[in-house]
């Protein structure tokens, strides 16, 4: 494997003296989903192997939490996965109340709970409607936005952003909910759950769109396993593992949801459809897991009492949370001062991104487009 | 066209005392010249602004509508943008090749109006080998096309060029597979004899001869979209993959010629497949006015083939673009094989099926296509029902 | 042989599906909304109280605290504030915010006891000049708000007062006491 240097292979096959050909996929593209690289090779459209080149996003956000302390680095925590932001606020709040060894009061993980879940509609709806976009069907990707600004509107009221939204601190939530708040939302659940069966209809089920998905870059089990594979991508593949159910925190437990797996529908299990319909499938249930919590939130306080310099203990935490791109672990290391020691976090895409050079062989280059996109990877995410 | 000019000879004016043979030439020349540029480009410029409009509309946003009433004159604001450019050329490329492959494929779009009926007097020439000829001239669009993506020195406008070679010889196939029951049932290849054996009703059109000129229309239809490089078969300038396929490299007006070229085969496709298949301009003969007879059957080729126009926008908006083996495969395993049907078919009916049976057949197809068009508004309706929408949100107008 | 009809079948029937879909949306009302000409009422008007819009000092209430200062994750704001040695009042000398390098994210005007520092619902800061993005607050010094025992009474200063603690009272209380904003408890 060399990355970008030039290793011409020369292939006699039936007396034809053929190439390959090197490719740039370069951080400019239409759609790498952020700046990503891969250095393709290929034979005529066959690819050998694509080498994915990481990187280009990088903005040391790990470091800078060593500057900025506890409390400053929520906003930073945002900037980690930009789509899904309320999950990473989630990943850190969590981790330093471990830490601290300080206790959320209930209602406000109901309001973490409703944010987050928000916020994976939205990161699903993006990335159903990017991959539709990058099969070449560019109107469900315009009709899954529409639905994304209903739900930035709604996040809009409740926090003051519409995508870094800093709303979570340590110990709890920053604002409470407003007081229309839960009937604005379940007025735009009521009406956005028949839009998803309009967006099955529209593009899931279209043949051309089986066609460019069902059975391309089958991932098996235990590829998925041993891959680390998270989140969508590993369910696509018929694992069932979703951190919310099999290593519950906030208020999980108490809320009743199914966790959609990959089953092969169309195909075999672990193809891009199944990770595809796997979203599909989780925005529908994460629509029942907020009319639940919208019902069921308990009144009290929404933040609990932390200190402004706030000095965990010397030790070390690690938390895992359910990202939209998968089981997010955040682990951070404290030396007893007001800044974290070390904070590393890992996130699904990255791990994503090293099974690539794995399926990509044998795969056309347009089935690259499609592989990159169902495992729903930012680049943000892969870089930091 | 001979009656036209030989009245111009006789009237005098520019044209009195010239022989015939100067005559006809000049005036073909400058009616040529007229539909080209009265007529072709600003039908594929406002045909780019057409379909920014409907994919807006489908796509619940609203298009350009600032440049202009309605944003109608953007094609012309983005035309001149483009012209003052700066032209660039890579500095590797093939420049002749590269600066020429633009004009070919415009040429090979524009060469077809030639042989397009606008009404029953109106055509450039009216050759005896009308389609043949369309086909053929269709086929330069290809040399364009690929030396564009060759001379590009840029893997992936290679990659997009080679494809597009491939796509459109391929479905030059079937195209001209589903010409032939058409000229079987006309026994003649130019586009007005087509045109006269069709009557203005829709039950003498040919599309609902028989069930086989039906699926011959799918065919060609679908065969033309593929011949335009329009979406679902877009694949050589598909815009998430090669970011222009082709004609990455390009840029200004040079970049803006291949959409031209587009857009306006767009037009044409319309035109052959409303002559093919759908009557043409025959229009009920309400009036002895031959000038009023004139614009009621422009107006009525216009419209019919503008609705293929509107359709393939409507298409390109709503489908996926099929990936190249699976184009392929669809092109060589399933409808090749159909076309050759459809023509075996087409013999056989026309051999076989005497006349009272066919004429009920064709009544009763016509009827069915009503049914179609009926399920599919219910279909609609069904849909918008569906959506939980309140009357505000409804907007009917295009007007926004 | 069945499988080929089913596939002509199929993707016969799922573009006719498709295409009802998109055509259904022909009557829809287009999404946009036509900012800034075509709008009924300023876009401003139309964003929720809590929006983090650019952010802006009222001089009249700042303590010169610099908790604001402190929290700032990213350095944006830069305060100068000396104690008077003759008239022993606490002088701000300078108050500067650069919009650029601020991320909106809000940190600054949680401790704040007034509620001086807060989002507006501005967010066209558009400029030419760089210069334009450092918000010079401070023009002369000015002494910084001394918040009185009882409820304020000077006229000039009650309604930013105001303003400020109202915007201080739709943050989370800690622990759901009713002490305004949330000031640090330690």
């Amino acid at each position: 494997m060399s990355l970008g240097g030039f290793d011409v292979q020369v292939l006699r096959e039936n007396g034809f003296a053929t190439e390959e050909m090197t490719l740039n996929m370069g951080p400019q593209h239409p759609s790498t989903h952020g700046v990503l690289r891969f250095v393709v090779r290929a034979d005529g459209e066959i690819m050998t192997e694509a080498v994915p080149d990481v990187g280009y996003l990088h903005r040391s956000i790990e470091k800078i939490s060593e500057k900025v302390g506890y409390h400053g680095f929520m906003p930073y925590t945002d900037r980690v996965d930009y789509v899904a932001a309320m999950p990473c606020n989630q990943g850190w709040a969590m981790v330093s109340e471990k830490l601290a060894g300080i206790e959320v009061p209930r209602r406000a993980e109901y309001c973490r709970v409703i944010a987050s879940e928000f916020n994976r509609i939205s990161s699903h709806l993006i990335a159903v409607g990017t991959m539709g976009m990058d099969i070449g069907a560019f109107t469900p990707f315009t009709h899954a936005l529409r639905e994304r600004e209903h739900i930035n509107n709604l996040l809009e009221e409740l926090c003051g952003a519409r995508l870094t939204f800093n709303y979570m601190r340590i110990g709890g939530v920053a604002w409470d909910l407003p007081p229309d708040f839960a009937e604005k939302a379940l007025a735009y659940i009521d009406r956005f759950e028949p839009l998803i069966d309009e967006y099955n209809a529209l593009i899931s089920f279209n043949k051309i769109y089986k066609e460019r998905l069902v059975n391309v870059a089958v991932i098996s089990a235990a590829d998925a396993i041993n891959y680390n594979l998270n989140g969508p991508n590993l369910r696509g593949s018929g694992v069932d593992f979703d951190v919310r159910r099999d290593i519950p925190y906030s208020i999980y437990p108490e809320l009743q949801f199914d966790v959609p797996i990959g089953t092969g529908e169309e195909g075999t299990v672990g193809d891009c459809f199944d990770r595809y319909m796997v979203r599909i499938r989780e925005i529908q249930e994460s629509c029942k897991l907020l009319r639940q919590c919208l019902q069921q939130i308990p009144d009290g306080p929404v933040l609990a009492k932390v200190p402004r310099k706030f000095k965990p203990p010397v030790g070390d935490a690690y938390v895992r949370v359910e990202s939209a791109r998968g089981d997010m672990g955040w682990y951070c290391v404290s030396d007893g001062s007001e800044y974290p020691y070390r904070v590393k976090i890992r996130t699904g895409s990255f791990t994503a991104m090293s099974i690539i050079e794995k399926v990509s062989r044998g795969l056309m280059i347009a089935d690259l487009i499609t592989v990159v996109a169902s495992f729903d990877l930012v680049a943000p995410e892969v870089d930091r | 066209m001979r009656d036209l000019v030989l009245s111009m000879i006789a009237d005098g004016g520019l044209l009195a005392g010239m022989p015939y043979s100067l005559a006809a030439p000049l005036v073909m020349v400058a009616f040529g010249a007229l539909v080209v540029f009265g007529f072709v480009l600003p039908i594929a410029g406002v045909t780019s602004w057409l379909e920014r409009r409907v994919w807006a509309r489908i796509q619940s946003r609203i298009g350009p509508n600032r440049v202009g009433p309605q944003g109608f004159l953007q094609w012309l604001a983005d035309g001149l943008k483009n012209l003052l450019k700066e032209d660039i050329i890579p500095s590797a490329a093939d420049k002749w090749l590269f600066s020429l492959a633009p004009y070919l494929v415009v040429a090979g779009f524009i060469a077809t109006f030639a042989t397009i009926p606008f009404t029953s007097s109106l055509i450039i020439a009216d050759l005896n080998i009308g389609i043949l000829y369309i086909t053929g001239v269709t086929g330069i669009v290809v040399v364009g096309v690929l030396m564009a993506g060759w001379s590009s020195n840029n893997k992936w406008s290679l990659l997009g060029g080679i494809r597009s070679a491939a796509q459109i010889v391929s479905y030059e196939i079937p195209a001209g597979l589903s010409v032939f029951p058409i000229v079987l049932l006309t026994g003649t290849l130019s586009m007005q004899g087509i045109i006269r054996a069709q009557g203005w009703a829709p039950w003498d059109w040919f599309f609902f001869y028989n069930p086989f000129t039906f699926v011959a229309f799918f065919v060609f239809f679908v065969a033309a979209l593929a011949e335009g490089n329009r979406t679902p078969f877009d694949i050589p300038e598909a815009e998430s993959e090669l970011v222009a396929g082709f004609c990455t490299e390009y840029s200004g007006m040079r970049y803006l010629l291949f959409f031209l070229e587009e857009w306006g085969n767009l037009y044409v496709i319309g035109a052959i497949v409303t002559t093919l298949f759908l009557g043409g301009w025959q229009v009920p003969a309400f009036t002895d006015n031959q000038t009023l007879l004139t614009v009621a059957q422009f107006g009525t080729f216009f419209l019919k083939a503008y609705f293929f126009v509107f359709l393939a926008m409507w298409v390109r908006a709503t489908l996926p673009r099929l990936r190249v083996d699976q184009l392929m495969t669809v092109c060589w395993k399933y409808m090749v094989p159909i076309a050759i049907v459809n023509m075996i078919g087409t013999a056989a009916w026309m051999l076989l099926v005497p006349e009272a049976l066919g004429r009920m057949v064709q009544i009763g197809m016509t009827v069915g296509g009503g049914v179609v068009v009926v399920v599919f508004f219910r279909r609609v309706r069904f849909h918008l029902r569906r959506a939980n929408l309140q009357p505000s949100d409804y907007y009917y107008s295009p007007i926004i | 042989m069945a499988g080929y009809f089913a596939n002509i079948q199929e993707t016969v029937t799922s573009i006719f599906e498709g295409m009802s879909i998109t055509f259904s949306h022909f009557v829809r009302r287009p999404f946009t909304v036509q900012y800034p000409d075509k709008i009924p009422i300023p876009i401003q008007d139309t964003l929720p109280f809590r929006y983090r819009g650019i952010l802006e000092v009222d001089l009249e209430i700042c303590t010169g605290c610099l908790a604001c200062e402190r929290a700032c994750p990213i350095d944006c704001i830069v305060i100068e504030a000396k104690k008077d040695k003759q008239t022993k009042a606490m002088m701000l000398n300078r108050f500067d915010i650069d919009i650029a390098k601020c991320m909106y994210c809000g940190l600054c005007s949680e401790p704040c006891p007034t509620g001086s520092i807060h989002h507006t619902s501005q967010f066209e800061g558009a400029d030419y000049s760089l210069e334009s993005m450092l918000r010079r607050f401070v023009k002369t010094p000015v002494a910084a708000y001394k918040p009185s025992k009882g409820p304020e009474t000077d006229p000039e200063i009650v309604p930013f007062l105001d303003r400020g603690l109202r915007y201080l009272d739709d943050f989370a209380k800690p622990g759901g006491s009713s002490e305004p904003g949330g000031a640090d408890a330690s």
